[in-house]
């Protein structure tokens, strides 16, 4: 392993302004984003209220009700939302990455189930309140309404998701068991669309209400069946890529050599990942996130996987030729991303995957890069050898730091280096003018993230690969 | 008008026609349903489909499929209305009188319209089924006076799409509804209900619940059934739904 | 640029909201409107062929004022009344009432039905009501009667009966 351990003389770096434009312009967009969902849930209420909802409110009952529609319009929006975040938009990939996308989507999910809850219950008190009957009677007689039943399961279907998405519930069901359950919400949201559209006379024919909403649904499921299902089925059939070789590179780590047609169309960036299914029988039904350990060419890619469980662990099996499909690629770990002219790459462990693609495509000028390299041990040390090679990194300083963390001490260093006196801005002086790309275990990344946040590095120049999202 | 009166099931039918009567084969066809009618569900009859079923002679599932099919219909009307129609005898026998009537009416009404006949008002027993209008003037209904019967409690019209009348009571045949809640007091108790629909089974077998029911339910299956309601208590009192609230002899208290 | 997002958001959908409720207040339709119709038609209702036309009407979604000409108000009012238009599970429902001297002689409730043009149920309560008038059969110019089932030797002595006489 022949790993330059000392910088060479660092070159002046130019300054690119084009970078800092485009970053800026990214975090405009993804601001934009966010303002567009909320706006979309005021929208709901805005309609609503232009269509002399308030006006309706004369008593205590006919208040309730009035309450029990805004919860459900406001409902049914945030689900919207919700599934147009899951959808795996590119848009969305590139603007925010599809893990802040996941991250926001489960913040939504139980607001989103206590507003239907909440629109169930307040319309049938309103209701029964304004017909002098109770709340039991009531419910039987909403049962009978027009496309009530349906309602009432799709809000069933509604809780079981979200039911089941709690992280202790989560837990207990394989993932793919709860991801198959967790797909009912597309079932819970339409069997609850001709309510909307028939009780109630809410979503009135000829309002502009009623076309709002039901473009709002074309817009969402439409996104859904085009980016969710029918991209990537196209993809997969089109490149058709198959399993060429497989290469274990340390105990429990294999590469997989994959090839396949036109792959460089496929436009990945290095640093991105793609969500890989492996037809054999043990295997289909097991779809995993893998990043590329290398760049595509025309012909052929690399992705590289360490077991971690029974799923990874029949990857290390799959014999050439077996049919692989492709969902993605997906990710902003890329150089694209960056908004400083400088980068400072932490790697540890598996973490080393996107990191390597990343360093192969990024255009790297002499004194631009720095790179530490973490292992526990030297069985983790798989690929360090390809990333001293890199053409991109001549004159750029490599580090290693191998050895496990000290004792009882919440540190991502090793307790030789930590010992020394090792700091992130020791191995980074130039951290601040930087962008940082940290991947690696969680809890180790979270640990390196808070370090550069504690020097002063802002959120917009960190960017982390998560690979349990 | 024309008016053709004949026997069946127990009662008689009045067949009213707004202009002359029609072919004598079209009245003996609908007469031959009704007869046949009474003969597969008539308990009088030993020898019907019913009574054999009721004997043990004949197992429910070996029975036609228009009895089966009856008993269903049944059936459903008892859970929509919580019991308080119910085919079930309390000495266990099936009694399918309650949905029969109506279903041929509705039968012989299909025939009646199969053969072109639009203007005219069939009877049977009470139970009241219209079409069309009486020379340009809507069907007009008595209501009968539980306490007269001579004497008419109000009139009312068979318009805006409902055109069956059906009125239970316990006048005529003495107690012959099992109520649901039989130790509540009489006072309260329903002595006839009439109930206007746009179908003479919905009007029927809805007339014998609340008979039966009392005043805990009609509320509930007024609001949810297209349906007008007259009642007449034990002492006399009488209530209706808004729809019949200005019928001719009636006005809000 | 979060603290930017939230406010922008905030912002966006403050004039979102504001909007929307601006375009609800002013198309608001005036609480009452009175349209008098001419003295006969008032008077009409009184021969008791009243009943709402509840099931068979499918007037289209509109809160509208009631229509007709506008004349002085007489004394003890008469006329035709459309209320508010309230929400209920079934949609918005408007209620028109018609008055002659004072009383009320006729209520209709003007349904909106949803987009399938399913009949809509209002509330359908019972009340009390008074005879007005000791009927019979010829005073109330009925063609059939219904009441408690009557077998075949109960017809013969029947209103029913007299009435199929008569019509033979």
């Amino acid at each position: 392993m022949s790993l330059r351990t000392a910088p060479s003389p660092v070159a002046r770096v130019v300054t690119d302004p084009s970078r800092r434009i485009r970053s800026r312009r990214r975090l405009r967009n993804a601001d934009l984003m966010v303002v567009l969902c909320w706006s979309s849930v005021a929208m709901a209420v805005a309609l609503y209220l232009a269509y002399g909802g308030p006006a309706q409110v004369t008593d205590l009952a006919s208040g309730l009700s009035a309450l029990g529609i805004v919860t459900g319009l406001v409902g049914t929006d945030l689900i919207l939302v919700m599934l147009v975040l899951a959808a795996r938009l590119p848009m969305i990939d590139r603007i925010v990455g599809q893990d802040t996308a996941m991250a926001f989507h489960r913040r939504l999910g139980k607001p989103a189930l206590y507003l239907i809850l909440a629109h169930g219950l307040l319309l049938t008190v309103g209701y029964a309140m304004a017909a002098g009957s109770n709340v039991v009677a009531e419910t039987v007689a909403l049962f009978q309404g027009p496309d009530m039943a349906l309602a009432y399961l799709g809000l069933g279907l509604l809780v079981t998701v979200v039911v089941t998405s709690v992280v202790a519930v989560r837990r207990r069901f394989p993932y793919e068991v709860w991801h198959a359950i967790h797909l009912l919400s597309y079932a819970a949201v339409l069997v609850a669309l001709p309510h909307q559209l028939s009780a109630g006379g809410v979503l009135a024919d000829g309002t502009v209400q009623r076309v709002y909403w039901i473009a709002l649904y074309v817009l969402a499921f439409g996104s859904i069946a085009l980016f969710r299902f029918i991209v990537p089925i196209v993809r997969s059939a089109r490149h058709d890529i198959r399993v060429a070789m497989l290469e274990p590179i340390a105990p429990g780590v294999v590469s997989l050599h994959l090839t396949g047609h036109q792959l460089d169309r496929l436009q990945t960036q290095g640093g991105q990942y793609a969500i890989w299914r492996f037809w054999t029988g043990a295997t289909w039904w097991h779809a995993h996130p893998i990043s590329f350990s290398a760049v595509p060419t025309d012909r052929s890619a690399r992705i590289t996987v360490r077991s971690l469980g029974r799923g990874s662990d029949a990857l290390g099996r799959v014999r050439p030729g077996t049919r692989v499909s492709i969902e993605g690629p997906y990710g902003i770990f890329t150089d694209a991303h960056r908004s400083t002219s400088r980068i400072s790459v932490v790697a540890a462990g598996i973490g080393i995957t996107p990191v390597r693609s990343l360093l192969e495509h990024a255009a790297l000028r002499p004194g631009e890069a720095t790179v530490l390299l973490r292992a526990t041990d030297d069985s983790q040390s798989y690929l360090w050898n390809e990333i001293g090679a890199l053409p991109g990194l001549r004159g750029n300083p490599i580090f290693s730091m191998v050895g496990a963390r000290p004792h009882g001490l919440a540190t991502w260093m090793s307790a030789e280096a930590l010992a020394r006196g090792v700091t992130i801005t020791s191995v980074f002086p130039e951290l601040l003018d930087s962008d940082l790309y940290v991947c690696g275990p969680q809890s180790w990344a979270d640990l390196v993230i808070r370090d550069a946040r504690a020097a002063g590095l802002p959120h917009s120049q960190i960017h982390v690969e998560r690979f349990d999202w | 008008m024309a008016v053709h009166v004949f026997t069946t099931m127990g009662t008689t039918v009045s067949l009213r026609f707004a202009g002359t009567l029609p072919d004598p084969r079209l009245l003996r066809v609908v007469e031959a349903g009704f007869d046949a009618y009474d003969r597969r569900f008539s308990l009088y009859r030993p020898d019907s489909e019913l009574s054999r079923v009721a004997r043990g002679d004949l197992a429910l599932h070996n029975a036609s499929a228009v009895l089966r099919d009856s008993y269903a219909d049944a059936l459903d009307w008892r859970s929509r209305t919580a019991g308080a129609f119910t085919p079930h005898r309390p000495d266990g026998v099936i009694d399918l009188n309650g949905i029969v009537k109506a279903a041929a009416m509705a039968a012989a009404a299909a025939r009646l319209d199969a053969a072109g006949e639009t203007d005219w008002l069939l009877n049977v027993g009470g139970d009241i089924l219209g079409r069309g209008d009486n020379t340009g003037a809507p069907w007009s209904i008595g209501i009968s006076d539980p306490d007269d019967r001579t004497g008419l409690l109000c009139a009312l019209t068979l318009d805006a799409g409902r055109t069956a009348v059906a009125t239970s009571g316990t006048a005529e045949r003495g107690e012959h509804v099992w109520r649901l809640h039989p130790q509540t007091p009489d006072s309260t108790a329903f002595r006839q209900v009439t109930v206007r629909a746009a179908d003479i089974v919905t009007a029927d077998v809805l007339a014998t619940a609340i008979l039966a029911g009392g005043h805990d339910h009609l509320d509930d299956w007024a609001a949810r059934y297209p349906i007008d309601v007259l009642t007449v208590a034990a002492d006399g009192a009488i209530t209706a739904t808004p729809g019949l609230q200005h019928t001719r002899g009636l006005a809000p208290a | 640029m979060r603290r930017r997002a939230i406010v922008l958001s905030i912002l966006s959908s403050s004039a979102v909201l504001a909007a929307g409720w601006q375009l609800g207040v002013a198309t608001q339709p005036q609480p009452v409107s009175q349209s008098l119709s001419q003295p006969t038609d008032a008077a009409a209702p009184a021969t008791g062929t009243g009943g709402t036309t509840a099931d068979g009407s499918t007037a289209t979604p509109t809160p509208a004022a009631g229509t007709g000409t506008t004349a002085p108000s007489t004394a003890g009012a008469s006329g035709t009344f459309t209320g508010t238009a309230a929400q209920t599970r079934f949609g918005a429902v408007q209620v028109q009432i018609t008055v002659a001297d004072g009383t009320i002689t006729d209520v209709a409730a003007l349904q909106l039905t949803d987009h399938d043009q399913k009949s809509v149920q209002i509330s359908n309560r019972a009340a009390p009501v008074l005879r007005q008038e000791v009927l019979s059969a010829q005073s109330a110019n009925v063609q059939n009667v219904s009441g408690a089932t009557y077998t075949s030797d109960g017809y013969l002595t029947s209103l029913q009966s007299a009435l199929d006489q008569a019509g033979l």
